[in-house]
């Protein structure tokens, strides 16, 4: 895509827009709902960055959320938070720990950490979780639409099974991710029509761990980060980008890149 | 074939179903298929632990991998246990607890997603307890869940490579190999596990509870067993066992001649474990 056209794109949006612009933004104002196994708050990239945390547990059959000081029990969130935080340096983030709790299934933990991120309105949502079960389906979709129409720009990982998962099979309402072997987060691919639409780099991925280190990691659940971490760019320069804003953006920058790229569009390495 | 809801067997020989079965013949009745179908199930599913076993061997030669293991669900709270392994500490794994959402293979359980990471050894946390338990170095592993019907029953994890180290990471590709193979062995691992669930139950059932009336449900079970109407379904299922061995002509034949018979005596036949 040339820049005319790219500028035809921001012109569709309210404000005065550079095309571009958005590169050198550092994720200022804006916070990551990471809803995962926790947020080691300690790590150096992270330190001072993590605004909310908060765990779920059961009571009575229901699940609520408490303030947390438990960490990550895991390493997966402090992994997801600082892959954003590498190209958003100035965002901040929520914690939104539903893994490690015993007694919560998977589906029904991040049902509810989902839910509790749109309830509080939290712009930008990252979810590299999935499940496949079938009851899942429909009140996944409700959630999402109404994430959709609050104006939260949810984020998830496909996964790397033979079984469909959701919620990343969803393609409206929703921005999926699956993993690419490139390095370059700005060189992201758009795939219009497949069912999991974007690639970002998710292959040896370096990035924060447990512990103050770092790991080199493998699998969706890093690409979809650093598709978090260009939206939260976007989201510094133009905050009032909708849902289906944002997904037209990252369509226009993929097929930027693809234009300017000397070697073929990154195609999902599932 | 052998998939049972556990929540199922569990209020099937809850309290209330061990009333006397002279008593109440249809709880009986209903009684009597089910200890019929554990004991099949232990038949049909008893060679599962080596099928396992040889498809960990096999998948874990193609993935040039060291060591592999396959975790199962262990009660409600999202625990694993090491249900099978192999490699040099394999003996040492077998029953060893990691607790709900903890380290790797914790991670993948409770969330769905598979991940590989290239440099656990310098992870100070979970995977240097087990380490240090079995005097291991784990230092580039693949873990991938394993699902049935939807659940996530347990995780199947590759670790280390062939030859000496520095090892390479795992790539996507054998990321996806590994999902193929999760879902073989998860098919495998849920009738290993109903298998269980059902014996579990059973040897509940026979021994050491001394619970008022048990003992009297002891005995009829024991004449149960002894009866030649039972012997005879055992018999049948070691032939059906050592049918489905033989190849996939041997299986359809088998196939269509019992549907054949199941067709014309409809509803007459007693046994509840073809259906």
């Amino acid at each position: 895509m040339s820049a005319v056209d790219e500028t035809a794109f921001y012109s569709t949006m309210s404000g005065s827009f550079k095309p571009g612009e958005w590169r050198s933004a550092s994720g200022k104002g804006v916070t990551v709902a990471i809803i995962d196994s926790g947020i080691d708050v300690r790590h150096p990239d992270l330190m001072s960055k993590v605004m909310e945390s908060v765990e779920a547990r059961i009571e009575n059959k229901k699940v609520v959320f408490d303030p947390s000081n438990t960490g990550d029990s895991a390493g997966h969130g402090t992994a997801c938070a600082g892959i954003v935080s590498k190209i958003a340096p100035e965002a901040s983030f929520a914690s939104i720990k539903v893994l490690g709790a015993g007694g919560l299934g998977d589906g029904q933990a991040f049902l509810a950490g989902l839910e509790y991120a749109i309830k509080k309105r939290y712009r930008l949502i990252n979810l590299s979780l999935g499940t496949t079960k079938p009851q899942f389906f429909a009140p996944l979709h409700d959630l999402l639409d109404r994430a959709y129409q609050a104006g939260c720009i949810v984020v998830a990982a496909a996964n790397n099974l033979p079984q469909p998962s959701f919620p990343s099979v969803f393609s409206s309402s929703l921005i999926s991710v699956v993993k690419s072997d490139r390095s370059d987060p700005f060189n992201f691919g758009f795939h219009y029509g497949e069912v999991i639409e974007l690639t970002a780099p998710g292959v040896n991925v370096r990035t924060a761990w447990l512990n103050g280190g770092y790991r080199n990691l493998t699998g969706n659940s890093f690409a979809c980060p650093h598709i978090v971490g260009i939206i939260a760019l976007l989201l510094e320069r133009y905050p009032n980008l909708t849902p289906f804003q944002v997904k037209s953006a990252l369509y226009a920058i993929a097929r930027e890149n693809q234009e300017n790229a000397l070697e073929p569009p990154p195609f999902p390495n599932k | 074939m052998l998939y049972f809801e556990r929540g199922l067997i569990k209020s099937f020989v809850s309290s209330k179903n061990l009333t006397m079965p002279e008593q109440e013949n249809h709880k009986g009745d209903r009684f009597r298929r089910m200890i019929e179908t554990i004991d099949v199930a232990n038949l049909l599913t008893e060679p599962l632990t080596n099928s396992i076993n040889n498809l960990l061997v096999s998948s874990a030669a193609d993935l040039t991998s060291r060591e592999a293991s396959v975790l199962v669900r262990d009660g409600d709270r999202g625990d694993l246990r090491f249900l099978t392994a192999i490699g040099e500490v394999a003996e040492m794994l077998y029953g060893v607890r990691v607790p709900a959402g903890k380290g790797i293979a914790g991670f993948v359980f409770s969330s769905g997603q598979p991940m590989a990471v290239a440099d656990v050894g310098e992870e100070s946390s979970f995977y240097a307890e087990i380490d240090k338990k079995t005097g291991y170095s784990t230092q580039t592993i693949l873990a991938t869940p394993l699902r049935h019907s939807g659940e996530i029953i347990g995780v199947l994890e590759y670790v280390n490579r062939t030859g000496m180290p520095p090892f390479e990471p795992f790539s996507p590709e054998e990321m996806d190999k590994a999902a193929f193979y999760g879902e073989a062995i998860a098919s495998l691992v849920n009738a290993y596990e109903s298998a269980k669930v059902l014996r579990e139950l059973g040897d509940e059932v026979l021994s050491g509870d001394q619970k008022e009336g048990l003992i009297e449900l002891r005995e009829w079970l024991g004449n149960l067993r002894d009866s030649a109407e039972h012997r005879e379904m055992m018999d049948l299922a070691i032939l059906l066992r050592e049918i489905a061995g033989r190849g996939k002509p041997e299986r359809e034949m088998c196939r269509g001649v019992l549907e054949a018979i199941l067709g014309f005596s409809d509803s007459k036949s007693e046994t509840s474990f073809l259906g």
